[in-house]
């Protein structure tokens, strides 16, 4: 898996942020600058690299005052923007390298940005607010620093940065995993979500259930969803909590195939933010005297003996050893909310409790941990026993024959070959398919840019070197792409194919013809 | 009315300092209370000759407020002596009242003094009446977790001493009138004084608030409406209390007496009445009140119970009665004369028959007929019992069996048809024949066990203190354990009896009664009712003991009829006739008990189980049923809970799944697949009578598979299985009382033996069915009206939906999401029973989720397929989905997997996925969409490539396109169009 490149990580991936409406001077530039990975990289370079991130962002922005730059292709490098907030950007920097197999697809990449972005935003609230804050900048460079070291730090293998290239080709960052279930256990799925919902008496909570790591069901908004269903797989599932325990490794990991995208690349025990941090004077966190709460920090979640989730990421209250009960934000309601996650065996069930609501902080809380305890907790038992007996195990959503990926735009729901079956491809079909879904991405760039609220129909089959057939499909906002590395010769059997497919697992969405 | 006197008292207390003030009002208190006792004021009453009422006022308050009312004031001095007469009359009984009512001669007075004070003291109490009733309240709340201390508080205070007791607890107060003069003052007081906050409180504070609103100018005839409710009400209450009356309580819109009983008997009774009626005796085999003159027997039928039903009659020759029985086709009478004879008489022929018995060694205890294959009557001799078939032709009675033992006494029911027969010296041992149709059954002998009062002393158990019930299909025996004052009670299986437990008693008098398959022990020297259901194993009442209540009797009727005796509830005369009837032998009245199942649901917290109660009751189904669905929505809009909710629906869906099973839920397409053609009217008899087999076989099974109701269900003939005869029929039974007259005509005629085979319910069941089809269509014909007629009290999932929740649904638009919570647990329940739902209860989760903007959760539930796909809920989705793509794709796609091609693609068009639209049409041949349609959208869409795609689409696949009128007007388009481009 090109584990052994020679290439050093620290100049192949660069990542940073910066704001464009400080240091507007001359002399103050470094002042635009709020995270810069690799931090040891010298000032002039990373303002050379800003300084050409921001002049192409002015230049184009004559253009295209809306969308200004999406990504630079030189001929060594891939500089993918992001726009996260107005006039905060993120910018990643990668090398290309066919050898190394840093072939990358640019929306991947940009997925992984906002990621990041909207995990920050969850917990720590919008970089602008934190910037507006404190006008020196120290806040959000720290907050920042932490955050998304800790986020990289899951992308570490050995020491080499592993962003997603063309071997993640059917996977869809910023999706959810579902699990399907029948109609009896939907009900009982949902009569324990609501009962849940009530214990926290008269205020309106929100609630996130989880099967191992795949979505049951979900009351949030799709955004906060896919945040929350992210954090939750990177941190909380019971394979996010036991990874951090056992010895485990990617290798171990790819065979053993977890269901979604983010467990593939998650919790890499490796090398942790700590070691930059003790590793000299060049951190930009020159003051630390700032609190940090770090929620991506590895292995800081453990389960309680109440069943409920704990960690001490949020301090513990002056004077005493119970732990802080965490808080995020919603971006649907912008509202301050306490997580409260429970876990029996593989079901996690996550309540949201509005800050507001709760007027004695942990002892509110307390009562209504108590409260599911004694309402929910036999239910919760039901549903798991149900849930796992009609569990299909790691391959339950393999299609014999077919590598696909379907992904649903309006519901941020994705579903997948397990990537275990998706290693069997050859490295020419992932290649191609990748190219692809690069062409089919440009597409949708280029409808949406042309303001077409209609959403296009699109068809693409390509047979590729290796005859391998490679098939896009997109239609009212859905989207499938498969790969039949053993068709027959003939489009006709490939479009046959992906009639069956849509028929028997789509509900016949792509078989409109 | 104004008096001097009142003006008077007004003014005074408004005048009198609070100390003062406070001294009064306690006084006055008493004295309101305690009219029968001397008082010590020597106040003398200006009006008391104007209306000379004084003579009444002695003996009861009611009288005297009566007379003050200003409507009654000029009543004749006539009736109110002659009330005093008579109310001086019953007090001559009670030396105790004879002595007070003494010293309280010359007094009247004063005691007429008092009373006006009291009246224009009413305010003072007022106020603390206001006060009070908040604290009424919120004990009302807790007056049900209080009911099991009240129960034994009950007990020991009953129990434990032979002083007068009063009964009291924050809501439910009684008070034993019998003793009452002799108790100290101030309980009583404490008590009735409770009783009218509780009662009287609206009223009360109705008056309060008008007298302190006009307080500055005290004026004639003030707040006279206001204070009229309010007297009325008090007099009433106190009226109870003191007098033991039941009195007028349907004040239009005052219903409180309905909370202060469970059970009731309505008014007016059936009254039999008749010149020269010597004695009572009730037939229970033919549910007939016979009234015996000096030579005929008067029958009034008591089933169904009608209180203006004319009695019949029969000629009887002279002599000692001592028992008296219709046999069950009405056409023979049996009369025992006396302990060595019984005669009876044919009534079309007019022969008579005697039967004697050896005198000198035994002796009859009585007879009772049955309806059992090889016997008609059956004698119960001191030697044992006589079985005999009575023979038509011959005009004889013939003996078919005697089992030899020696009896004591017996007891017998026909509901059970069970006689059991006491023997030994104390009488407690005891052997049990069932009289079925399938035979002569003997249950093995038992033993009753009895607590001793001392070491060596041996209680005879007595007839009276046994009674044998009939509840859910089940028979028991309860005995009356006087020393140990309990209740034991005995279930009879066919191969056993076994003891089930005790219920305490508190009274030395008890009668057993069963209304609607509950039992209710009356504890007559108490005056209260306990009332139990016995189907659940836990020997716990239902609620707390309760007096029983005389419903609709007012004083207005009282008045008209003046001469009318006077009604005591638990008076001497009462007699408890099976299973729930009352003779008041002393006034020819007969009363039947009714469940009051409003006031026993209001008065429980744990609303599952008295869903519970509710469904299990076949008597007043439709109340029970009407009752159920308005606790189901005060549920809802009340918020609570939402596992307590669940459990609600869980009771009623899981009722009505079993009754579905079972067959007893009677569907409507019955009746309608009814045809009244004489072919498939054989064919719907079918049907019924299945449905009634299913009922018998839903008893069994509840019971474990033995059982005397095994051997019940076995023995059926066809007619009577729907009617009454046997136990395990039970069920059915409550809802053929109808069809007893019918069948009792016709019985002899589709009298159907079946063998007895062994005791395995599916062959019963099988058997029972192989009978019905050979049943005749009239009789099924019968029971299939019924049906139509009483419904069960279960609740089908569409009445759910349509009573509670589209009936809530507008007055929950606040909190949607409750509601959407409760209906989830609606379908979680019904999913489990396997029930279908309304599907409009779909559209109604869209609604409520559309309505809080809730359209992930939504999406959720259509993609788990939770809301069922139908055409209604994908038009609704579609609505909805104006505001929310997603929600409105889900609505496309749901008519796309439904096949409905016509609507999915009219609808893709108005969204303008006019091309999508157009190849979906070609696939699936879609023609029904107008063409036009199309074309516009693409026109809409400027793009004269598509327009052209449209165009020629429908030139090449829609015959004869061309010629149309589009086809040029679209042509004309494109060409302009392209030419517009072009330049």
């Amino acid at each position: 898996m090109g584990l052994s490149s020679g290439s050093n990580a620290s100049e192949a991936v660069k990542l940073c942020v910066f704001d464009l409406r400080r240091g507007q001077n001359e002399g103050q530039e470094l002042d635009k600058i709020l995270f810069f990975y690799p931090a040891d990289l010298p000032f002039t370079t990373q303002l050379s690299v800003i300084g050409l991130s921001e002049g192409l962002i002015t230049f184009t922005r004559i253009f295209s005052p809306e969308a200004a730059c999406d990504v630079i292709e030189a001929e060594m490098h891939s500089h993918v923007f992001y726009e996260a907030e107005p006039d905060i950007w993120m910018v990643m920097v990668v090398e290309k390298n066919k050898e190394s197999e840093a072939m990358w697809r640019i929306d991947a990449l940009r997925r992984v940005l906002k990621e990041v972005h909207t995990l920050f935003v969850m917990f720590h609230g919008s970089i602008r607010e934190l910037v507006d804050k404190e006008p020196t900048g120290g806040l959000v460079r720290t907050h920042l620093y932490y955050f998304i070291m800790d986020y990289l730090s899951d992308f570490f293998i050995g020491k080499k940065l592993h962003l997603p290239n063309f071997r993640d080709s059917l996977k869809e960052r910023g999706t959810v995993q579902m699990l399907t279930v029948g109609r009896e256990v939907a009900i009982d799925v949902q009569s324990l979500v609501r009962v849940i919902e009530s214990c926290a008496e008269n205020s309106k909570c929100y609630s996130l259930t989880m099967f191992q790591d795949l979505l049951v069901s979900t009351t949030l908004s799709p955004d906060d969803t896919v945040s929350l269903f992210t954090y939750a797989v990177l941190r909380l599932t019971p394979q996010a909590l036991s990874s951090g325990v056992s010895s485990w490794s990617y290798l171990r990991k790819g065979s053993t195939a977890c269901n979604t995208s983010a467990g593939a690349v998650m919790a890499n025990s490796c090398p942790s933010v700590d070691q930059y941090y003790n590793s000299g004077d060049t951190s930009p966190v020159g003051n630390r005297s700032y609190p940090v709460v770090r929620p991506l920090q590895n292995d800081k979640w453990s389960k309680g003996k109440d069943g409920f989730l704990v960690t001490d990421i949020w301090g513990a209250e002056f004077g005493s050893s119970i732990p802080t009960s965490p808080t995020i934000w919603l971006k649907q309601t912008e509202e301050r909310m306490y997580l409260c996650a429970y876990q029996l065996r593989s079901l996690t069930v996550i309540l949201l409790i509005p800050v507001s609501s709760v007027l004695n902080g942990e002892q509110g809380i307390a009562m209504v941990k108590q409260q599911i305890l004694e309402n929910a907790s036999l239910k919760m038992f039901k549903v798991e026993e149900k849930l796992s007996r009609g569990w299909g195990g790691e391959n339950a959503y393999h299609v014999s024959g077919y590598r696909y990926l379907l992904v649903d735009g309006d519901r941020y729901v994705s579903r997948a070959s397990p990537p275990g079956k998706v290693t069997t491809l050859t490295k020419d079909s992932l290649v191609a398919l990748s190219n692809l879904r690069e062409e089919v991405d440009s597409e949708r760039i280029r409808a949406n840019s042309d303001g077409l609220s209609h959403e296009k129909d699109l068809e693409i089959c390509i047979r590729a070197k290796n005859n391998a057939w490679l098939i896009a499909r997109l239609t009212r906002g859905k989207e499938l792409y498969m790969v039949l590395e053993k068709a027959n010769e003939t489009l006709l059997y490939a479009s046959d194919a992906v009639m069956k497919f849509s028929d028997r697992y789509c509900n016949g969405a792509f078989s409109l013809e | 009315m104004d008096t001097p006197s009142r003006r008077l008292t007004r003014s005074l207390t408004k005048v009198e300092s609070p100390e003062q003030g406070k001294k009064r009002n306690l006084q006055s208190k008493q004295n309101f209370i305690c009219l029968d006792t001397p008082t010590p004021i020597n106040v003398t009453n200006p009006d008391q000759k104007r209306y000379g009422v004084n003579i009444g006022l002695r003996c009861r308050m009611m009288s005297s407020s009566s007379n003050n009312s200003p409507k009654t004031q000029n009543i004749s001095k006539e009736t109110s002596e002659k009330a005093a007469q008579n109310c001086s009359l019953k007090k001559m009984k009670d030396p105790i009242v004879a002595e007070s009512r003494d010293q309280l001669k010359g007094h009247d007075e004063k005691i007429n003094k008092i009373m006006m004070d009291i009246r224009l003291r009413q305010y003072q109490i007022i106020s603390q009446q206001i006060e009070l009733k908040d604290e009424l309240r919120a004990m009302q709340l807790s007056v049900n977790e209080k009911i099991n201390g009240f129960t034994d508080e009950l007990r020991r205070k009953l129990t434990g001493n032979s002083t007068p007791h009063v009964y009291s607890s924050p809501m439910v107060i009684y008070t034993d009138s019998a003793k009452m003069k002799t108790k100290e003052k101030n309980s009583a007081t404490a008590s009735v004084l409770k009783r009218i906050l509780v009662n009287c409180s609206a009223q009360a504070k109705q008056y309060g608030s008008c007298v302190t609103a006009r307080v500055p100018e005290v004026e004639r005839d003030m707040c006279l409406k206001e204070f009229l409710v309010l007297k009325n009400c008090m007099r009433n209450v106190e009226h109870v209390g003191m007098s033991g009356k039941a009195s007028a309580s349907n004040h239009p819109g005052f219903s409180v007496s309905d909370a202060l009983s469970h059970v009731y008997i309505q008014y007016p009774p059936l009254r039999c009445t008749l010149a020269g009626t010597r004695s009572f005796l009730y037939d229970d085999g033919n549910k007939l009140l016979l009234g015996l003159t000096s030579d005929r027997v008067f029958s009034w039928k008591t089933a169904p119970f009608n209180p203006h039903v004319a009695p019949s009659s029969d000629p009887l020759c002279e002599g000692p009665v001592l028992s008296i029985r219709y046999s069950l086709d009405l056409k023979l009478l049996a009369v025992q004369r006396s302990n060595y004879e019984v005669q009876i008489w044919n009534k079309q022929t007019g022969d008579t028959i005697s039967q004697k018995c050896r005198s000198e060694s035994e002796s009859i205890l009585g007879f009772f007929w049955a309806d059992c294959p090889t016997c008609d009557i059956v004698f119960v001799k001191t030697s044992g019992l006589d079985f005999y078939s009575y023979n038509p032709e011959l005009k004889s009675l013939h003996l078919v069996e005697t089992k030899k033992l020696n009896v004591s006494w017996y007891i017998y029911t026909h509901e059970s048809r069970l006689v059991l027969l006491a023997s030994g010296m104390q009488c407690k041992s005891f052997t049990g024949y069932q009289l079925s149709s399938a035979g002569i059954i003997r249950l093995p002998r038992f033993e009753i066990t009895m607590a001793k009062s001392e070491a060596n002393n041996k209680p005879i158990l007595a007839a009276e203190d046994v009674h044998i019930i009939t509840v859910y299909g089940r028979i028991y025996c309860l005995q009356f354990d006087r020393v140990a004052m309990l209740l034991h009670s005995y279930r009879f299986y066919r191969d056993a009896v076994v003891q089930q437990g005790s219920l305490p008693i508190y009274s030395n008098r008890i009668a057993v009664s069963v209304v609607d398959n509950i039992l209710l022990v009356h504890q007559v020297d108490a005056k209260v009712v306990i009332i139990y259901d016995m189907f659940a194993e836990s020997r716990t009442p239902i609620s707390a003991p309760l007096p029983l209540l005389l419903r609709g009797f007012s004083r207005a009727s009282e008045s008209k009829e003046l001469s009318g005796p006077e009604i005591i509830i638990y008076g001497d005369g009462w007699s408890f006739l099976v299973p729930d009837l009352i003779c008041d032998v002393a006034n020819g009245f007969l009363w039947k008990i009714h469940l009051d199942l409003e006031a026993i649901s209001a008065s429980s917290s744990d609303t599952p189980s008295v869903l519970e109660f509710l469904q299990r009751r076949k008597l007043e189904a439709n109340k029970a049923k009407q009752l159920c669905l308005a606790i189901a929505r005060t549920l809802i809009l009340e918020r609570r809970s939402l596992p307590l909710v669940a459990r609600a629906i869980d009771v009623l869906i899981t009722t009505y799944s079993q009754a579905i099973k079972t067959g007893s839920h009677q569907r409507r397409t019955n009746t309608e697949d009814a045809s009244p053609s004489g072919v498939s009217n054989l064919k719907s008899s079918n049907t019924e009578v299945d449905e009634s087999s299913r009922v018998d076989a839903s008893g069994i099974k509840q019971e474990s598979a033995r059982g005397i109701e095994n051997e019940s269900s076995n023995r059926s003939t066809v007619s009577a299985s729907v009617s009454d005869v046997s136990v395990s029929f039970e069920t059915m039974k409550m809802t053929s009382h109808n069809l007893d007259s019918s069948s009792g005509q016709t019985e002899g005629g589709y009298m159907v033996e079946r063998e007895t085979s062994g005791a395995q319910v599916d062959a019963s069941i099988v058997q029972s069915q192989i009978l019905g089809s050979g049943s005749n269509a009239l009789n099924a014909n019968a029971s299939e009206q019924l049906e139509s007629q009483v419904s069960s009290a279960t609740i089908s999932p569409a009445d759910l939906y349509r009573f509670v929740f589209a009936a809530i649904g507008e007055e929950m638009a606040g909190d949607s999401s409750y509601l959407v919570s409760i209906i989830v647990e609606f379908l979680r329940s019904a999913s489990l029973e396997k029930l279908k739902v309304d599907p409009n209860i779909y559209v109604l989760i869209v609604q409520l989720l559309a309505r809080e903007e809730r359209y992930e959760e939504l999406g959720l539930f259509v993609l788990n397929k939770i809301i069922d796909p139908s055409k209604e809920v994908a038009l609704q989705l579609m609505e909805s989905g104006h505001q929310n793509v997603q929600t409105r794709k889900l609505g496309l796609d749901m008519l796309r997997e439904l096949s409905l091609h016509h609507d999915y693609v009219l609808l893709l068009v108005q969204d303008k996925y006019y091309l999508e639209a157009l190849r979906y049409a070609r696939k699936n041949k879609v023609n029904t969409v107008r063409p036009s349609l199309f074309l516009e959208a693409a026109h809409a869409s400027n793009d004269s490539q598509h327009l052209a795609a449209v165009l020629r689409f429908f030139s090449d696949f829609i015959p004869g396109f061309k010629n149309t009128s589009d086809h040029h007007t679209y042509c004309r388009i494109v060409a302009d169009m392209n030419s517009s481009i072009a330049t």
